[in-house]
């Protein structure tokens, strides 16, 4: 309980170290637009090939749903609102952790081992500016692009099994994509994206910075990212929900 | 492209020879059930965390996506449905592969650049056999449990966040969730978790045993076994739920 505190501690330490040097200048924009380039041509693949059977499956569980009531134009409002609230922003973090969380840490910590830090450090470089302040804030830009990709893969999938492979109207579905949807479906996965992407973007640097003990400690670390990343913004994820969309009892 | 279907290749050759020697050494008895605990009394208190949620969101969205047709009672359907069906298995894999599978590609990558795979073989141990097959086991027994316990954990955190936060009668949700799903459907969720720690154990020790030289080695190796797990379990959640669920049965 003690050592969790102490780490909380820790991170919140480190945390305030990497806000104080994006506040002040030189930030190192080659560094920041590399890492950003290189998260999110990463991510992409594995986000779209996530969301998109999870839109299918939606479709597939839906619209058995739907047919009891006899709503099969439901179908598509149901997805496109669920995939852009909550599916879309929780999976493409999960595999913005998973992905570039994680081989965020991964490099982060070999470098901590190979003493590449320390060596940056010698040659009066602050090495959180060079190396962490940049993967921070590209995680943080990654991730919300990334949402933009999964959401339209997932209402893509939806499409997909719901007009190609169970034969529903594509007129339909398109007709109804957007009827119940509000500005709020819009920007709400914007900023929860954002948030969850610093959270991931923070908790890997912190694991890689502070890596120790050879091979061994990059794995530990890589494994730790993703956990911790995973559960920290599932439980964030609750508040914003509330918070964005209003869910509270009359 | 072609490295993709290479690297699937080699997979399918490295299946090949882990269940070959299965077959022949079978697995070591001790190994196993320390494995299992590894797994799956490890990894609860993150599954419990992250169910919890997930029942919470999926009861807040579902108040939301049934509150302007009039019809907030059937929260409990959907809450239940989703969860019970298709959440639950996918949470439960996904955190599993984060943290058990992390940990397998990890520890057996590590094993692998300080030469300990090969200690093995010197000392005529089959480290297939000795390393992978009780972990292997560990999952396939771990897993189908810990995803009936996240169905548990995601629909007490539904009941609470609607009757709590959302004012919702709490009868209405017992009734309406509990018509909606049959007992088969937690076999279902069982047999989906089978399939799915077949495939994080399999990929995980896979890339553990091709793991690259030195630290990064070791981070690359653990990176793509996350990744290319959950991705592989989320694809292949679509062609059970088809199967089980698509009525094509």
């Amino acid at each position: 309980m003690l050592n969790a505190l102490a780490a909380m501690g820790r991170f919140g330490a480190f945390s305030g170290a990497i806000a104080r040097r994006m506040m002040r200048r030189p930030l190192f924009f080659g560094q920041v637009i590399e890492q950003t380039w290189h998260t999110t041509t990463r991510c992409l693949l594995p986000v779209v090939a996530v969301t998109f059977p999870f839109g299918m499956v939606m479709a597939l569980q839906g619209l058995e749903i739907f047919r009891i009531f006899g709503a099969e134009r439901m179908l598509a409002s149901l997805i496109s609102i669920a995939t852009l609230r909550e599916l879309s922003p929780v999976l493409a973090s999960v595999l913005v952790a998973a992905q570039g969380g994680s081989s965020c840490a991964a490099s982060l910590g070999a470098m901590r081992i190979k003493e590449e830090l320390d060596a940056t450090e010698v040659m009066a470089i602050d090495s959180i500016k060079f190396h962490v302040v940049p993967r921070v804030i590209a995680m943080t830009v990654a991730c919300p692009l990334l949402n933009v990709a999964g959401s339209v893969a997932g209402v893509a999938g939806g499409y997909f099994t719901a007009v190609f492979i169970k034969g529903e109207s594509g007129g339909i579905f398109m007709a109804e994509l957007w009827s119940f949807m509000e500005p709020v479906d819009l920007y709400g996965g914007f900023v929860k994206t954002t948030l969850f992407g610093l959270m991931i973007g923070l908790i890997s640097c912190y694991h890689g910075y502070r890596a120790r003990g050879g091979a061994a400690g990059v794995g530990k670390a890589v494994n730790d990212t993703v956990v911790h990343s995973v559960v920290a913004f599932i439980t964030l994820n609750y508040f914003l929900t509330s918070f964005l969309f209003g869910a509270v009892a009359p | 492209m072609m490295s993709l279907f290479a690297g699937l290749g080699r997979y399918g050759l490295w299946c090949k020879e882990f269940f070959r020697a299965v077959w022949v050494h079978g697995p070591p008895k001790g190994q196993t059930l320390h494995e299992a605990f590894r797994i799956g009394i490890q990894s609860l208190p993150i599954l419990l965390i992250i169910s919890a949620f997930v029942g919470t969101n999926l009861a807040l969205q579902g108040y939301n996506a049934f509150k302007p047709l009039g019809g907030q009672r059937l929260v409990g359907m959907f809450v239940s449905l989703a969860g019970v069906r298709e959440l639950a298995p996918i949470i439960a894999a996904a955190m599993i592969a984060a943290k058990a599978g992390t940990e397998m590609a990890s520890q057996i990558g590590v094993m692998k650049i300080r030469e300990q795979v090969d200690a093995l073989e010197v000392m005529a141990v089959n480290p297939l056999a000795y390393l992978v097959a009780p972990r292997l086991i560990g999952i396939l027994l771990m897993l189908p449990a810990l995803t009936l316990i996240a169905i548990f954990v995601m629909l007490t955190a539904a009941y609470g966040v609607s009757v709590v936060q959302l004012g919702l009668a709490g009868h209405e949700f017992i009734q309406f969730a509990s018509e909606s799903i049959e007992p088969i459907d937690f076999l279902y969720g069982a047999v989906k978790a089978v399939f799915f720690g077949l495939i994080i154990c399999t990929v995980s020790c896979y890339f553990g045993f091709h793991c690259g030289k030195g630290p990064e080695g070791v981070g690359a190796a653990t990176n793509k076994a996350v990744v290319t797990s959950s991705v592989i379990c989320i694809l292949l959640n679509y062609f059970i739920s088809e199967l089980l669920y698509g009525g094509s049965l």
